[in-house]
């Protein structure tokens, strides 16, 4: 029997909020970025207890604030909603479906963060762009791009997170 | 998750209100200085002149002669490329130095480690810092005084840019005519100007000089260098250094300025040696 090593999913997301805060800003477009520390929580936090999933979340979040350099707080909130989706999405056994909900798991976490991000934006009293305009030419696009990129790498990643179960029989 | 949700809010709410030299400002500062050696790496490897040849060389080195031949010939073409980039980076360091103003205080010349990431954020990290007297809010100049931003956060070693493309700068500017501006003293000749405004980048990419008068005689190509003063106020930057050139102007009858679109001087990814002006 298998199950998710959370050393491992927590080492996931570490090695994911890094690897982006150092290749993230030669990848992005605009808008559009690799949000690799949101993949890396989805897919660690799949298979994980609820309040394991979104501790992870939270801290991944945390760790991605800080590593980079915009407003602290907004990737805390959009990791722990990325836990969140992650933990009910994983809730669901479809069987030869997991890369497609993974990757659709990973869309809605996109959105999210980018809202959360215009919002916070917003408030802090930075400028920033319409709505409207953002979701067009930021937010669709974005969750897309980490869309695909979860539905090509997710389940391998995933592999790597579980661990043989020892019995006591 | 409620108490999470709040921790999130919180810190959010902190950091807005702490400051540049708060706590979590500082634990991002931290970061950033921890991951220079890893982005320094990543710029190099990212750099056109350190392409993929040098590598693929090496794994095609054979024993025999004729990959002894091919081999200086290879490394002959390295070195050309490599005197190639050096006589172009001559070049820029002459071309700055060249700029230099008498009784202005430059920190050392400050190599671009790496973009940094941030959706609506245009800014890059330098390699000075607050060892080498570069504090918040000085501008960044590149070649003969041509302003490329402002300096923000800044660590011992490094700091970071805020590019005249980023949405949160802005500078108070005045449009002169191309015959009449020295870039090199920044001074206007005769005290010509054909309007005075504050320039602005949008989220579209557009930078553009708000606030100008819609009697303003301004047209295509006119040059757009900082003023320095508003009335008896200094500004945050010099007086005289060159930003960009007008666009394109265009005015309604119901608006009371003129939309004026700057083409800027520098671009970002171009950028590889700037220098932080300290003191004028």
């Amino acid at each position: 029997m298998e199950q998710v090593s959370v050393f491992r999913a927590t080492l996931l997301v570490a090695v994911a909020a890094v690897v982006e805060a150092v290749i993230g800003p030669y990848l992005t477009f605009g808008g559009i970025a690799p949000r690799l520390t949101l993949l890396g929580i989805v897919v660690a936090v799949s298979g994980l207890q609820e309040t394991q999933g979104l501790l992870i979340g939270f801290f991944g979040g945390v760790l991605m604030d800080a590593l980079g350099e915009g407003l602290f707080g907004v990737g805390a909130l959009g990791g722990l909603v990325a836990g969140a989706i992650s933990v009910r999405v994983s809730a669901m056994k479809l069987k030869g479906a997991q890369r497609l909900i993974l990757a659709q798991a990973v869309a809605v976490s996109v959105v999210a963060y980018d809202l959360i991000h215009l919002f916070a934006t917003h408030l802090a009293g930075l400028q920033g762009p319409s709505v409207g305009a953002f979701v067009v030419h930021g937010v669709i696009p974005d969750a897309l791009v980490n869309a695909v990129l979860a539905y090509l790498i997710g389940l391998r990643l995933m592999k790597l997170l579980k661990v043989r179960r020892v019995g006591w029989t | 998750m409620f108490s999470l949700f709040l921790a999130s809010v919180v810190l959010f709410t902190i950091y807005v209100k702490e400051g540049d030299s708060g706590p979590l400002h500082t634990v991002q500062l931290g970061a950033a200085e921890i991951l220079r050696p890893a982005r320094t790496a990543v710029a190099n490897v990212a750099h056109p002149f350190k392409s993929a040849e040098g590598v693929i060389s090496g794994a095609l080195e054979r024993g025999n002669q004729k990959q002894a031949l091919k081999k200086t010939r290879r490394k002959n073409k390295e070195l050309s490329a490599e005197v190639s980039q050096l006589q172009q980076q001559n070049n820029r360091l002459r071309k700055l130095l060249k700029g230099s103003r008498t009784g202005y205080k430059y920190a050392p010349l400050a190599q671009v480690i790496s973009p940094v990431g941030g959706q609506f954020t245009n800014r890059i990290m330098i390699d000075v810092g607050s060892k080498d007297g570069v504090k918040p809010d000085q501008p960044v100049i590149v070649g003969n005084n041509t302003l490329v931003g402002r300096t923000a956060q800044v660590s011992s070693n490094t700091a970071e840019v805020i590019l005249v493309t980023d949405q949160s700068f802005a500078a108070g500017v005045r449009i002169v005519p191309k015959s009449k501006y020295n870039q090199s003293t920044g001074e206007v000749s005769g005290e010509t100007s054909s309007g005075e405004g504050l320039l602005k980048s949008n989220y579209q990419g557009y930078l553009g000089v708000e606030y100008i008068d819609q009697s303003a005689r301004v047209k295509q190509g006119d040059y757009v260098v900082t003023s320095g003063r508003a009335g008896k106020f200094s500004l945050l930057f010099p007086p005289g250094l060159f930003v960009g050139t007008v666009d394109s102007v265009s005015s309604q009858d119901i608006d009371q300025y003129k939309k004026i679109v700057v083409s800027p001087a520098a671009h970002p990814e171009d950028l590889q040696e700037v220098r932080v002006i300290e003191h004028w």
